[in-house]
């Protein structure tokens, strides 16, 4: 199974490195990954391998960010679902992306109300060592998260 | 810019506190950049990024003397944490929101007890956990207070000021705060709508990570005068509170962050890292960017102020209404000033960005309150969870040498992920209890990720401070509980 995310070591926040086939599943893998490295604590959920799982995700929400680049893009779409996170007190485990460009992206994210965060909870997206490029033919950025 | 890994030999020994990357070492640094650190911590600071960082931040238009980075320097965004920069507003100096942070006004308040630990300790199971309930961490849920937007843009133009006019503390409280929990040049209007609606039920929380919330013993004083000006005597309690703005700070920052960033190919200069981001102070961008964050920086002062206010309600609930708490000093470690400071003889309007470092103001400046006028301003510096924390003053060398400037607490050593795998969080909070301290915290991992281990010495870092004179040694506490906010 190809990876979709996972946690690198970093001094004092969060760090992960995302891949994906197509830069669509890279955001996709980048939205997942920023939630589950916290632990969300939601109610009905299961945890396996480490990862949450849900049997659904009743939150919706619909994100359409535009930006000058691809790797601000990814920020400030992370950064939106963030956002959307801590205002609603959610957790977004999938995304469906409708339209990706470089400089636009228009996803509706699915989730489910938290109780809190096992880890903790994030503070920003940060451009921190942010490129995206393709490694073996994958899609691959490393992401930085200040808690 | 090719990213370069800096060795010992990149440093000049200036003296035995002070190590200086000479402005030769890249062609585009304005400054040197000098590190506060002794032969020991070297190894350790050559870990990560942070040297190649602070040679960034030397890089900024309008930078004066040097980059600065204090003992606990470690990696940050743009700017170590630990970094300090002041640039020249007439000299077309910027201002850049990586060198305030994401939380904005993440600070440090202190209140000393009229009671010693002697006498709390009958009480002190029982007042950690009042403290646990009645303050809560606000994440995953709101915080006790919510406000509507009128509500709260009074709060972010009038800081810890409006809460009294609210009715929570005191005035004198506002004395022994920094900027008297006010910086006028705030401007609500500049705060972005989406921060507003993360603040808006986040007042009065203190937020997760290494935030907390600790009661204390004053168990040493190394400087009598200092500490009876201070209200502070061995063996008496101290509370320390930890956190920032919340959401509010954290948005803010962000939405600047993007705002810049989409002004960069107008501006059109390249940056060796984008979270070093800036705009010229003078620019609408800067200036917008200013009133926000001063804005934000008013917030947190309100939250510390609120919690601080719980804390007295909480005591007094348990121990009874004699039990007073009184406001030693309130710093924050993580902001952006206007200062003026001479600088070979002649006087500078400073944009000052201190991240993960505290204002050290020496005896006679008028910012320091009129008590301690003659001692200098208190310092605050936390220790990690189980450690002892440190109050210092700022000196009159401080002011020459780093700008009025000291550390903010003992830095990171070891990632999060090293810390959970060498440290179990369950293990932690008994080998902690083992010792005496409470532990009132909802994570046992989140216990682990903070654990001393992790952290540098405070020790280290403090006595570094002291021997640079950038502040002296006043008094040290010790835990007695620690709460992490349910």
């Amino acid at each position: 199974m190809v990876k979709d995310f996972e946690s690198l070591p970093h001094t004092a926040d969060i760090k992960i490195r995302v891949y994906g086939k197509t830069k669509k599943d890279l955001f996709r893998h980048a939205l997942i990954g920023m939630f589950q490295v916290i632990g969300p604590k939601i109610a009905g959920c299961h945890v396996e391998s480490g990862r949450v799982v849900c049997k659904e995700l009743p939150e919706k929400h619909d994100i359409a960010v535009e930006a000058l680049d691809d790797v601000a893009l990814l920020v400030d779409f992370l950064s939106e679902a963030l956002y959307l996170s801590d205002v609603n007190n959610e957790a977004y485990l999938d995304v469906v992306i409708h339209e990706l460009t470089d400089q636009k992206i228009k996803a509706t994210i699915y989730g489910a109300k938290v109780k809190g965060f096992e880890v903790v909870e994030l503070k920003a997206v940060t451009y921190h060592d942010l490129a995206i490029k393709k490694v073996d033919d994958v899609w691959q950025a490393d992401i930085v998260f200040d808690i | 810019m090719t990213e370069q890994t800096l060795t010992r030999e990149d440093f000049i020994k200036i003296d035995e506190y002070t190590y200086e990357i000479p402005k030769s070492y890249r062609p585009d640094m304005r400054v040197p950049a000098r590190v506060f650190m002794n032969e020991k911590m070297m190894a350790d600071i050559l870990q990560d990024r942070a040297v190649w960082q602070l040679v960034n931040v030397s890089t900024l238009p309008g930078i004066k003397k040097y980059a600065f980075a204090m003992p606990d320097i470690h990696q940050g965004y743009g700017f170590p944490i630990g970094g300090v920069a002041a640039t020249a507003i007439d000299e077309g100096g910027v201002i850049s929101p990586g060198g305030i942070g994401y939380d904005i006004n993440c600070g440090v308040r202190l209140l000393v007890a009229n009671m010693t630990a002697a006498e709390l300790h009958p009480h002190i199971e029982k007042v950690a956990t009042r403290l646990f309930h009645k303050i809560p961490s606000g994440v995953g849920k709101g915080g006790k207070l919510t406000f509507d937007i009128g509500e709260l843009d009074s709060i972010l133009k009038g800081g810890a000021k409006r809460m009294v006019e609210l009715g929570y503390g005191t005035a004198r409280d506002l004395e022994f705060c920094e900027e008297n929990g006010c910086m006028e040049v705030a401007d609500p209007r500049l705060v972005s709508e989406r921060a507003k609606k993360r603040g808006s039920d986040q007042l009065g929380t203190l937020g997760s990570g290494n935030h907390f919330l600790e009661v204390q013993e004053i168990d040493e004083i190394f400087d009598e005068k200092a500490a009876q000006a201070f209200g502070l005597q061995k063996g008496y309690v101290t509370v320390m509170i930890h956190c920032g703005s919340r959401g509010l700070g954290h948005q803010t920052c962000t939405d600047y962050v993007r705002t810049m960033m989409k002004k960069l190919p107008e501006w059109g200069y390249t940056l060796p890292d984008r979270e070093l981001i800036y705009a010229p102070f003078n620019s609408q961008e800067g200036q917008d960017y200013f009133a926000a964050m001063a804005a934000a920086a008013n917030y947190a002062w309100a939250n510390r102020h609120m919690i601080g206010h719980w804390v007295r309600e909480a005591w007094q609930e348990v121990i009874g209404q004699q039990a007073e708490l009184a406001t030693v000093y309130d710093v924050s470690h993580n902001i952006g000033k206007v200062e003026k400071h001479h600088i070979n003889g002649r006087e500078y309007k400073l944009v000052m960005h201190r991240k993960g470092a505290t204002r050290a103001f020496g005896p006679g400046r008028p910012e320091v309150p009129e008590k301690y006028k003659q001692v200098g301003q208190p310092v605050l510096i936390p220790g990690t969870m189980g450690t002892s924390s440190y109050i210092l003053t700022g000196t009159k060398e401080s002011m020459e040498v780093a700008f009025g400037t000291s550390c903010h607490g003992a830095g990171r050593r070891l990632s999060r992920a090293q810390a959970k795998k060498t440290v179990r969080g369950s293990q932690l909070r008994e080998e902690l209890e083992r010792r005496g301290i409470v532990i009132r915290s909802d994570s046992d991992p989140g216990l682990a990720e903070e654990a001393p281990l992790a952290y540098k010495d405070v020790d280290n870092v403090v006595n570094v401070v002291v021997g640079a004179h950038l502040a002296r040694k006043v008094a040290r506490v010790k835990p007695l509980a620690v709460i992490k906010g349910g």
